[in-house]
C-alpha cells in the first residue's frame, strides 16, 4: 500500500463497488476496504458465498452483481477484504486520514491512509425493534439471522417471522425455499397503509417495487400463514423465548416458538459520518438520520462523499448510480475530467437514479414501522449493551437531561460496544416524545472512535510522533 | 421574568457541586445549563481525585487539594443517603509509574521541588523502585522502572457524580434548567438579570461557573476569568475481570471493570479532533506499563476540552464592582467538588469569600508566574 491514495472508498456493496470501479478508470489511485471477505456487500453476498440460500427471485439481481464484482476486480483499483476503517480525521493540509486495521485475527496489520478524497459506502443497518423481551435469546434480528441461522441449524425447530417491510418476505421466502418451515408471518403494517397520495401511486405502479413485492408475496402467501395488521408484539420466556404474544383480529393470541425473527426495515448506518463530523438532517418520512449531501453525493465535509443506502434507504439501482454520481465528482474535483465531462457522463446514472427512486415515497409510507415498534414502553430495554430500559431513559429527560448526550453519561445508555447503533434512534424519538420537540431539535449521540471496536494493540501500532509524545509523558 | 437568589451558570462538575453545597435553598436556587452539546470538560473527566504532585509555583493550591480529598467521604456518603446514588469512590491511594531511571529520578526532584516550597502542606509519598511497585501493581511489564505512590489520592465514577449532583438537586427542589445557555449579564441596582437562551432571570446573586463560558461571562460583571481550552484524549477499554484495585494517574479500572486510558494535555484551541499520534502513542505507553492490556477492545476514544488558566491553578473571585457575583473555574473538578461545595457555597451563601480564597484571585495571572514552568498541572 502506497500512504496516499487519490480515493478511499469504504464498503464493497453495489455503491462503493461502482463508485471505486469509476474513480479507478479515470486513472484515480483508488483503494477499497471492506469488512467482508469477498467484495459485494450483503446484497450480492449471496452469489459469491452462499449457494444454499440462494433463491430465484423475481429480477436478475445475482448475474447483475457477479457482473458488477468482476467489473471491479478489473478496474485496477485495490482491494482489501476483511479490513476495518474505525478512524478518519482531516488534517491541515486537505488530506483526509484514516485508520485501518486489516488481515486475520491475531495478525491484524494497522496502518493510517492518506486519501484526497474519501467516499463512504457503510451501507444500512436493520432499525431496532424493541417489543417486551427483545433481548430474549431466541429473538434474533432477522437480517442477521440469515447469517446466523444456516435452514440446517433451525430445520424442526418453531419460526415466527414479524414486521414489516419488502426485506422481511425476502427473507421469508429464502427460508422457505430453502425448506425451512416457518409457522407464521405477523404483519406489523397497520391497516389503512397504502396508495397516500395519486402521483406517489402512479410513481409506484410504474417502479419495479410493485412487480417485485407482488410476487415476492405470491411466493410466500401458499407457504406460511400470514397474520395481518399486528399489534401488541411481545416476546415471552424465562432463560430464552417460548412464546410470542400479540395482538390481531381484535383478540390476543399466542404463538409458541423457538426463534422470533424481527425486521421492520433498515437505516442508513450513520456511526461512522457522525464520527467523522459531517452533518445529518432528520428524514421524517423515513423515521431516521441522513447524511446532508448534494447532488452528487458531496457531504458537508470537503473531499467527503457518501453514497448508498449510507445517504439514505433507496435500495441496489439508487446505491450502484451514486456510487458512480461520487466518483465522477472526485474525478472532476482532482482534474481527470472537466465539468462538462463529468455532467455528460453523470447522465446515465442519474437517469437510472430517477428511476430507481420512482415509487419510493410511497413504499417509504408503506413499510414506515408504526410509533408501537419504535417508541417502546415500560420496562422494555432500549440499550442491549448496558441493559437500559425505557423507564429510566424517561425517568432522565424528565428529570431535565436536554438530550441523549446527558443520557449516555447519565445512564451508560449507547456507551456499549455497538456504540448506539441500535438505540440511538429510539433515544432520539424518546426526546423528542417526552420533550415534545421534532427529532432534529432532540438530536443523537455524539459518536467516537473507533468506529468498530480494536484492540488496544492495534492502536498502539499506529505511528506516534514527537509532539504526541509531548502531550503524553509527563514528568 | 424568573427570579432566585442565587443562580449558578454551568450545570458541569464545578457548577454543580456549587450548587449542591447551596441545595437548601430550594426553589430559590437555580443551576443553569447548556444543552445536550456542551463542550463538558466534565464528560472528559478521568475520574480521579487526585493529591501527588499538585501545587508546584502555588503552595495553597496543594492544601486545597489535600482538603477535598479529606472531605470526599462526606460528600460520597451524603449523596448516597439522599438520593441512592453511590459514585464509586475509593481512596486506596495512587500510583504514577515510570518507565525508564531517567524518568523516575525526574518525578523524584520534581516532588521534592513541590514539597520544598515555602508554606506547603506536606504529605507523604513513597519512592518505589521496580520490585517493590511489582510488589502492590503485580500486573507492570518488564519496562517498568518505579514510581511513586501516594495515600491520599483515589477515583471516583465522574459521571455517575454529575447525575447524583443534578438528582440531588431536584430532590432538594432546586431548579436545574437545561438548554439556558447564557449569552450576557447584566448587573442591575442589587440584582442581576442573566440572557438565556430561554428568555431572561433575575437572581441576587450569580455564580460563573461555565468553564471555557466564563471568559465572555465574567467580564460583564467586572471579573476576569482568563482561560483557555486544553485538549485531553481519553481511551476507554471494554470491561475486563478486575486486575487493577488502585489507580493511576494515566490508567484506571472503573467501578465498572472498564478501563480508562488518559490523558493527554495539549494546547489546541477548541479543536476536539481526535490525533490518531496522540493515542497511539497512549496506547503504547499504557501497554508498556500493563503488556495483558494488549488483547483488549478499545470501545471509545474521545478528547475533551479542559479549562486551564494560564499557571493550571483554579479562580476562585468576588467582584469588587458588583458584589454578588462570583466566577469559579478549574480544571480539576472531580478533586475539587467536595471543597466546592463545603467551602466554596457556603462562602457564596454567607456573600463574602474568606482570606484562605485570597491566592486564586484573578489579578495573579496579570503578571509573568515564572514558576509556571513545567508544572504539573495534570486535573
Amino acid at each position: 500500500m502506497s500512504s496516499v491514495y487519490d480515493v478511499v472508498v469504504i464498503g464493497a456493496g453495489p455503491a462503493g463497488l461502482a463508485a471505486a470501479t469509476v474513480a479507478a478508470r479515470h486513472a484515480l489511485a483508488t483503494i477499497l476496504f471492506d469488512a467482508q471477505v469477498q467484495p459485494g456487500g450483503q446484497i450480492y453476498r449471496a452469489p459469491t458465498m452462499d449457494p444454499a440460500m440462494r433463491v430465484a427471485i423475481p429480477g436478475d439481481d445475482h448475474a447483475r452483481g457477479k457482473a458488477r464484482i468482476e467489473a471491479f476486480r478489473q478496474s485496477g483499483a485495490t482491494y482489501v477484504p476483511d479490513a476495518s476503517v474505525w478512524a478518519a480525521g482531516n488534517r491541515d493540509d486537505g488530506l483526509h486520514e484514516l485508520a485501518v486495521s486489516y488481515g486475520l485475527p491475531g495478525a491484524r496489520n494497522v496502518r493510517s491512509v492518506l486519501a484526497r478524497a474519501v467516499i463512504v459506502a457503510t451501507g444500512a443497518l436493520e432499525r431496532a425493534f424493541p417489543i417486551p423481551g427483545w433481548t430474549l435469546s431466541g429473538v434474533i434480528a432477522a437480517g442477521s439471522a440469515q447469517g446466523l441461522l444456516r435452514p440446517s441449524d433451525v430445520g424442526g425447530r418453531r419460526i415466527v417471522l414479524a414486521g414489516t417491510g419488502p426485506l422481511l418476505r425476502l427473507i421469508a421466502a429464502r427460508y422457505l425455499d430453502a425448506g425451512v418451515a416457518i409457522d407464521a408471518l405477523l404483519d406489523t403494517t397497520p391497516r389503512g397503509r397504502g396508495w397516500h397520495s395519486l402521483s406517489d401511486a402512479w410513481d409506484f405502479a410504474r417502479s419495479s417495487y410493485l412487480g417485485r413485492s407482488a410476487a415476492l408475496l405470491r411466493s410466500i402467501k401458499k407457504r406460511v400463514r400470514i397474520i395481518k395488521h399486528v399489534t401488541a408484539l411481545a416476546a415471552h420466556g424465562h432463560s430464552r423465548l417460548e412464546s410470542v404474544q400479540f395482538d390481531a383480529a381484535g383478540g390476543t393470541h399466542a404463538l409458541s416458538a423457538d426463534f422470533l425473527l424481527l425486521h421492520q426495515g433498515v437505516v442508513p448506518d450513520i456511526n461512522f459520518g457522525s464520527a467523522f463530523g459531517y452533518a445529518h438532517r432528520w428524514d421524517d418520512a423515513q423515521a431516521c438520520f441522513h447524511p446532508v449531501v448534494d447532488a452528487w453525493g458531496g457531504s458537508t465535509l470537503p473531499g467527503v462523499f457518501v453514497a448508498g443506502d449510507a445517504a439514505g434507504i433507496a435500495g441496489e439501482e439508487a446505491a450502484h448510480a451514486r456510487g458512480e454520481l461520487a466518483a465522477l465528482a472526485v474525478a472532476n474535483a482532482l482534474g481527470r475530467i472537466d465539468a462538462k465531462a463529468r455532467d455528460a457522463t453523470a447522465e446515465t446514472p442519474r437517469l437510472a437514479l430517477r428511476r430507481a427512486l420512482r415509487g419510493r415515497a410511497l413504499l417509504d409510507a408503506m413499510v414506515r414501522p408504526t410509533d408501537e415498534f419504535r417508541l417502546p414502553k415500560g420496562g422494555t430495554i432500549v440499550c442491549r449493551c448496558e441493559g437500559v430500559t425505557t423507564e429510566q431513559v424517561v425517568a432522565a429527560i424528565k428529570a431535565g437531561a436536554p438530550g441523549p448526550n446527558q443520557i449516555k453519561a447519565f445512564l451508560r445508555c449507547g456507551m456499549g460496544p455497538c456504540q448506539g447503533r441500535y438505540c440511538g434512534l429510539i433515544v432520539t424519538e424518546l426526546v423528542a416524545r417526552e420533550r415534545k420537540i421534532a427529532p432534529a431539535e432532540a438530536g443523537y449521540f455524539r459518536l467516537r472512535w473507533p468506529a468498530k471496536p480494536i484492540s488496544l494493540n492495534e492502536l498502539a501500532a499506529l505511528q506516534g510522533s514527537p509532539e504526541a509524545e509531548r502531550a503524553v509523558v509527563r514528568e | 421574568m424568573k427570579s432566585f437568589e442565587v443562580a449558578v451558570i454551568g450545570g458541569g462538575l464545578v457548577g454543580s457541586a456549587i450548587a449542591f453545597g447551596l441545595r437548601s435553598l430550594g426553589s430559590r436556587l437555580a443551576l443553569l445549563d447548556e444543552g445536550d452539546v456542551a463542550h463538558r470538560a466534565a464528560r472528559g473527566n478521568f475520574g480521579l481525585i487526585w493529591v501527588q504532585g499538585k501545587g508546584m509555583g502555588l503552595a495553597p493550591y496543594g492544601a486545597w487539594t489535600q482538603r477535598s480529598a479529606r472531605e470526599w467521604p462526606r460528600l460520597a456518603g451524603e449523596l448516597l443517603r439522599e438520593v441512592g446514588i453511590d459514585v464509586a469512590l475509593v481512596q486506596p491511594g495512587g500510583f504514577h509509574v515510570c518507565l525508564t531511571q531517567d524518568e523516575l529520578s525526574q518525578r523524584v526532584l520534581s516532588l521534592t521541588a513541590l514539597q520544598a516550597q515555602p508554606g506547603f502542606k506536606q504529605y507523604e509519598v513513597e519512592v518505589l523502585d521496580r520490585d517493590s511497585l511489582a510488589a502492590r501493581l503485580p500486573a507492570i511489564g518488564p519496562e517498568v522502572a518505579g514510581g511513586t505512590y501516594c495515600s491520599l489520592d483515589g477515583h471516583c465514577n465522574p459521571l455517575k457524580l454529575l447525575r447524583a449532583f443534578h438528582a440531588a438537586l431536584a430532590k432538594a427542589g432546586c431548579n436545574i434548567l437545561s438548554s439556558h445557555g447564557v449569552t450576557s449579564i447584566t448587573p442591575q441596582q442589587r440584582s442581576f438579570t442573566l440572557n438565556t437562551a430561554r428568555g431572561a432571570i433575575a437572581t441576587e446573586k450569580v455564580v460563573i461557573a461555565s468553564g471555557l463560558g466564563s471568559v465572555t461571562l465574567a467580564p460583564m460583571v467586572g471579573l476576569a476569568a482568563p482561560v483557555r481550552p486544553n485538549k485531553g484524549q481519553i481511551i476507554a477499554l471494554e470491561r475486563i475481570p478486575r486486575f487493577l484495585t488502585m489507580p493511576l494517574d494515566t490508567i484506571r479500572q472503573t467501578d465498572e471493570g472498564t478501563v480508562l486510558i488518559g490523558d493527554s494535555q495539549q494546547d489546541c484551541g477548541y479543536d476536539i479532533a481526535l490525533g490518531m499520534d496522540v493515542l497511539a502513542t497512549m496506547a503504547a505507553r499504557a501497554l508498556r506499563v500493563f503488556p495483558a492490556l494488549a488483547t483488549a477492545s478499545v470501545v471509545r476514544a474521545w478528547a475533551a476540552l479542559r479549562v486551564m488558566s494560564a499557571d493550571g491553578f483554579p479562580i476562585y473571585e468576588q467582584s469588587l464592582a458588583h458584589p454578588g457575583a462570583f466566577v469559579a473555574t478549574c480544571h480539576s473538578g472531580v478533586t475539587l467538588a467536595a471543597v466546592h461545595a463545603y467551602a466554596l457555597a457556603p462562602a457564596v451563601a454567607a456573600g463574602a469569600l474568606p482570606e484562605s480564597f485570597k491566592p486564586f484571585v484573578a489579578s495573579r495571572l496579570a503578571v509573568p508566574v515564572a514558576s509556571a514552568m513545567g508544572i504539573d498541572t495534570k486535573r
